[in-house]
């Protein structure tokens, strides 16, 4: 700020409060939203998850109970592990093959090729989930596509139903998420690859560095906030992952897909355990901030 | 020089073969819709007589009209207000930095993150309570505010790095704080306004929690809801299930290829930012 | 960073999002409308749907077209109604069944488990119009599972809540051509025999039982059942239906049954493929050839009839013991009035018509392939002997002498079916429940949620 003389500071100061008072006026309206239809409903989540409640009758205070049962019923309980391991397939897959993909493809950034894959590489993350979800509960049929492919390639003994089959459901949803999300995170990287000053690689180059040391000393550390957004959003998306599951295996077989989004959804509208339901919303919204934030502090503390 | 044509190579293969994966699922959507309807077609074969017809089938079934109708309802309710409000809250914030604005700031990013299903439930009995259960409303209003951080907070960015001596100098002609904002600050903030519409368009098109949970009648729902209804409905018939995601989907892939260039940026740094 | 606000004011913001939390402070359900408890006044004369334009909301269960093709014939016979409906499927309507019927309710519905519905007043009383329409004069074997005591338990007594569109029942299909295949001529006696068919058809390449078992929809309930008939009298079972005080489902006979299942699974009866198959897929397949037997219901039979015109057949499970009473699910296709429905009488007047006219019992032994409900002496359709429609009508009649009549286990409560019963059978099918296990974490569940509502 460029200093200023004390008198016309201070002249300033009357219209300034008023000023203040007028912006006020001007986040009213967003503020006003933002209670009314999250902040209100995220103070109701915590007070419905102290009760017993049908959501139809009276309700009976319960305390901490709820969230007692959210640890220590498997069937809730699961549903977190669950989460957690979709994050390997959400998160983890997106982003190594996205940076594989990115490191490599950086050398075609400019040709016809990669402009095309730019659009298409997009098209995932335009369809609605719930379109993904149909097109791949088709596609890992018993009669589907994946295990045609399968076949002609002479791995015809591993084919199966891979939505129905107990060890198979959990990896096989969770590769309808890294389909969403691996496009995202490869142009994202792709984009923060083209910032990285050209002379380091040449640096490198002479210093007679091969190419996975480059990618190790040099392209992985330049990412680091890309990498660290990629992660972020890839973690939040498979803990709180809720549309492909509900259209590919609405938890099945035998609760092994269930996530917490979904159950919620179950115990809250069929199950009608409104306080259980908010209890394990509740979890889920402190576990996906405790996830986000971190990793977000991380990557903004390296950049400085 | 050998190397850089291998990686070269490599590189192409790599993306041919990415991108093939990425079109598989739309392949065999479209494969399988032209079977005839009511049939359960193995794999990609592609149909000894393709029947066209499951496109026109899957329209009037799946009320096409009145579903693109509904979605654009809900888009017009929900991109505009959400943009002027969170655009006003940016400048606030960002820009005029009102006493508090830290506060505010960090109240909005806390929502940054929210999964939606964690307030459903009680923004379920609200809804109920408002009266508005099975109207478009019950989509638009809530929207609006699970939107406002991301809206506020990508606005805020752009304020935050205007430079305060535009504002000083419209000061001195006498302008007031809402000329100030909309004869300087929006048409200077276009690009970062356009960036947020197209992802709070295709963020509402695409919700589906909502809709499945606050609206019953699919032709009061968005896009992505009323597929789950036709799901529902026709999950009975692959061919035609195929038919109806594929046409369900199209508006979204014609605005994508429509402002492809746009899209791609405004997500690239929706993220980035986000 | 110019322009901070200082400490004092900071939390104004705060302060102002708070006051509008602060409404939330009332526990929750205590400000909530109480729908009003629907006694049953009596009618004075039968409703009619009167003669007004009206448009009557239905919420029914897709890939059945019985009920649209009974609405759409009323229309005809009734042009001042007009039905707006919405489907989905039927694991899809037990979920919404409790918010749909509270905030959005529905003149006719197709009904899940009752007992909870009723309890929270949620479905009209029907003592009224079954006193006017005189429905209490029908066979009261018709409507035992309709009704339900004060607060929804137990069920099998007390005031009537729903009515069926008609009675359907269960058993076993099976394709004329892959049973002659393999030399079955007649239709198992026994348990025994229905195994060595079982184990024919397998080494004769045949897949012996095909069977939905996938997403949230565990229909090997279908055989497991039946096979709980053949072991063991409906009567325990049909307690734990209908939540009778001391019930079990964890019983020797049961857990004989869940272990004649296992032994079916391990022996590769039913497709590798089961727990993704879903009821549409099981459809195709058997209509397709691709399986000697079925376990389904005579809903189906209409539409076996037209796509395998001649090639089906339909059995009752055979017993465990030679000349053994058969017994089966065999329920009402349950549809109900929400208790605050704009247009219950003319609904009620639908009921009513569903099972009196002529026309319309015609509909429903053609598309619904079942009996309708009705007095005794109602009028009765004609069917073509060799049709499968056919003989489900006779093994109705069968049944009906037998008194072999259950409910649905999937029936006892709201959620067993989806909690329960699905993931516990899909389970079994992997290899990671034994029947012992599942009987008893079956029985947990039912013990918690009947305590719980």
């Amino acid at each position: 700020m460029t200093a200023r003389p004390a008198g016309v500071r201070s002249s300033h100061r009357r219209p300034a409060k008023r000023r203040s008072l007028v912006g006020w006026l001007f986040v009213l309206p967003a503020l006003a939203f933002y209670a009314v239809f999250v902040l209100r409903p995220i103070a109701l989540t915590f007070q419905y998850s102290l009760y017993e409640w049908d959501g139809i009758g009276p309700s009976t205070w319960a305390g901490p109970a709820n969230y007692g049962k959210v640890f220590t019923d498997p069937d809730l309980f699961d549903s977190l592990v669950n989460a957690f391991q979709l994050i390997v397939f959400f998160s983890a897959v997106p982003v190594a093959l996205g940076l594989a993909a990115a490191a490599t493809i950086r050398r075609i950034a400019a040709s016809r090729l990669a402009l095309v894959a730019r659009t298409v590489l997009f098209l995932p993350q335009v369809i609605p989930l719930v379109a993904a979800g149909i097109a791949w509960s088709w596609l890992l049929a018993s009669t589907g596509v994946i295990n045609q492919l399968l076949e002609l390639v002479g791995l015809g003994g591993i084919t199966r139903a891979w939505l129905g089959d107990f060890s198979t459901a959990l990896p096989a949803v969770g590769m309808i998420g890294a389909w969403v999300l691996l496009g995202l995170c490869t142009l994202l990287l792709l984009a923060g690859m083209s910032k990285i000053d050209p002379s380091l690689y040449e640096a490198a180059r002479l210093d007679g560095a091969g190419a996975w040391r480059e990618f190790v000393s040099i392209t992985v550390p330049s990412l680091r906030q890309e990498i660290a957004v990629c992660v972020t959003v890839t973690v939040i998306a498979a803990l709180a992952s809720f549309d492909i599951i509900y259209i590919s295996t609405q938890g099945g077989p035998g609760n092994t897909t269930m996530v917490p989004g979904l159950q919620i959804y179950y115990l809250a509208f069929s199950e009608r355990e409104v306080g259980t339901a908010s209890a394990l919303a509740m979890v889920l919204m402190v576990l996906v901030i405790a996830c986000a934030f971190p990793i977000q502090w991380f990557a903004k503390d390296g950049e400085r | 020089m050998i190397t850089a044509w291998r990686e070269a190579w490599t590189g192409r293969a790599l993306l041919v073969l990415m991108m093939a994966v990425t079109i598989l699922p739309f392949l065999s959507l479209f494969v399988t819709a032209l079977h005839p309807s009511g049939t359960y077609p193995p794999g990609l074969a592609w149909p000894s007589d393709p029947q066209w017809g499951n496109f026109g089938k899957a329209f009037e079934a799946a009320n096409m009209g009145e579903l693109l109708k509904s979605s654009a309802l809900i888009v017009l309710g929900v991109v505009p207000i959400s943009i002027l409000l969170g655009t006003m809250a940016g400048f606030a914030i960002g820009h005029l930095r009102v006493v508090g604005s830290r506060v505010l700031f960090v109240l909005f990013v806390l929502g940054l993150t929210l999964p939606f299903e964690g307030i459903i439930t009680p923004l379920y009995y609200q809804i109920r309570d408002m009266g508005l259960l099975n109207t478009r409303w019950a989509i638009i209003l809530p929207l609006i505010g699970l939107f406002m951080p991301f809206s506020v907070f990508w606005m805020r960015a752009h304020f935050v790095n205007m430079p305060g001596e535009l504002s000083e100098s419209a000061r001195m002609d006498g302008a007031n704080v809402w000329q100030l904002f909309r004869r300087i600050h929006v048409p200077l903030a276009m690009p970062a306004i356009s960036s947020l519409g197209i992802l709070l368009f295709l963020w509402t098109w695409n919700q589906f929690l909502l809709a499945i949970v606050l609206v019953d009648d699919p032709a009061k729902r968005t896009m992505s809801g009323a597929l789950g209804a036709f799901q529902g409905q026709w999950g009975t018939d692959i061919p035609l299930l195929c038919a109806g995601s594929l046409l369900i989907l199209t508006p979204t892939l014609a605005v994508f290829l429509i402002f492809q260039r746009h899209f791609v940026k405004a997500l690239l740094q929706g993220s980035l930012k986000g | 960073m110019a322009g901070r606000g200082r400490p004092g004011r900071a939390g104004a913001a705060l302060v102002i999002a708070m006051g509008t939390l602060a409404a939330a402070c009332a526990a929750p359900g205590s400000n909530s409308p109480q729908p009003a408890a629907t006694s049953a006044s009596p009618q004075a004369a039968a409703p009619t749907c009167g003669t007004a334009p009206i448009t009557m909301t239905g919420y029914f269960e897709t890939g059945f077209p019985l009920p649209k093709a009974l609405t759409t014939e009323f229309s005809k016979q009734h042009p001042n109604v007009t039905w707006n409906i919405r489907e989905d499927q039927f694991a899809v309507i037990t979920q919404n069944a409790p918010r749909v019927l509270a905030d959005n309710p529905p003149d006719l519905m197709r009904l899940p488990q009752v007992s909870e519905l009723v309890k929270d007043d949620l479905l009209k009383n029907l003592d009224g119009y079954a006193q006017s329409f005189g429905w209490d004069r029908w066979p009261a074997s018709q409507l035992e599972q309709l009704r339900l005591g004060p607060g929804g338990r137990p069920r099998g007594e007390g005031s009537l809540y729903a009515l069926g569109l008609n009675v359907s029942m269960t058993g076993v299909f099976y394709n004329k051509k892959l049973a002659t295949q393999i030399g079955m001529s007649a239709p198992p006696a026994t348990l025994a025999e229905f195994d060595a068919v079982l184990a024919k058809a397998k080494s004769a390449g045949i897949t012996p039982i095909v069977q939905f078992n996938g997403g949230a929809t565990g229909g090997l309930a279908f055989p497991l059942q039946n096979l709980m008939a053949s072991y063991g009298p409906p009567g325990p079972i049909n307690d734990w239906i209908f939540q009778k005080p001391g019930a079990t489902i964890d019983t020797p006979p049961n857990l004989q049954a869940v272990q004649h299942l296992e032994r079916w699974i391990k022996a590769g009866y039913f497709e590798k493929d089961v727990n993704a198959v879903d009821y549409a897929t099981m459809m195709s397949r058997f209509i397709d050839g691709q399986g000697l037997f079925t376990f389904n219901g005579d809903w189906e039979s209409g539409n076996l009839d037209k796509q395998m015109a001649g090639n089906v057949g339909f059995m009752l499970m055979p017993s465990a013991q030679e000349g053994g009473k058969p017994a089966t699910m065999s329920a009402p296709l349950t549809f109900g009035i929400a208790a605050s429905a704009k247009n219950a009488d003319c609904a009620a007047f639908f009921l009513n018509w569903v099972a009196t006219d002529q026309r319309a019992r015609e509909i429903g032994v053609e598309v619904g392939g079942s009996r309708p409900m009705g007095p005794a002496d109602a009028y009765m359709p004609e069917v073509a002997s060799d049709t499968v429609t056919a003989s489900t009508l006779a093994a109705g009649a069968d049944l009906a002498e037998a008194d072999g009549a259950m409910d649905f286990i999937a029936n006892a409560t709201g959620a067993i079916y989806a909690k329960s019963w699905t993931p516990n059978l899909q389970k079994l099918v992997a290899g990671q429940q034994t029947p012992q296990e599942l009987l008893k974490a079956v029985q947990a569940d039912y013990a918690s949620q009947i305590e719980g509502s």
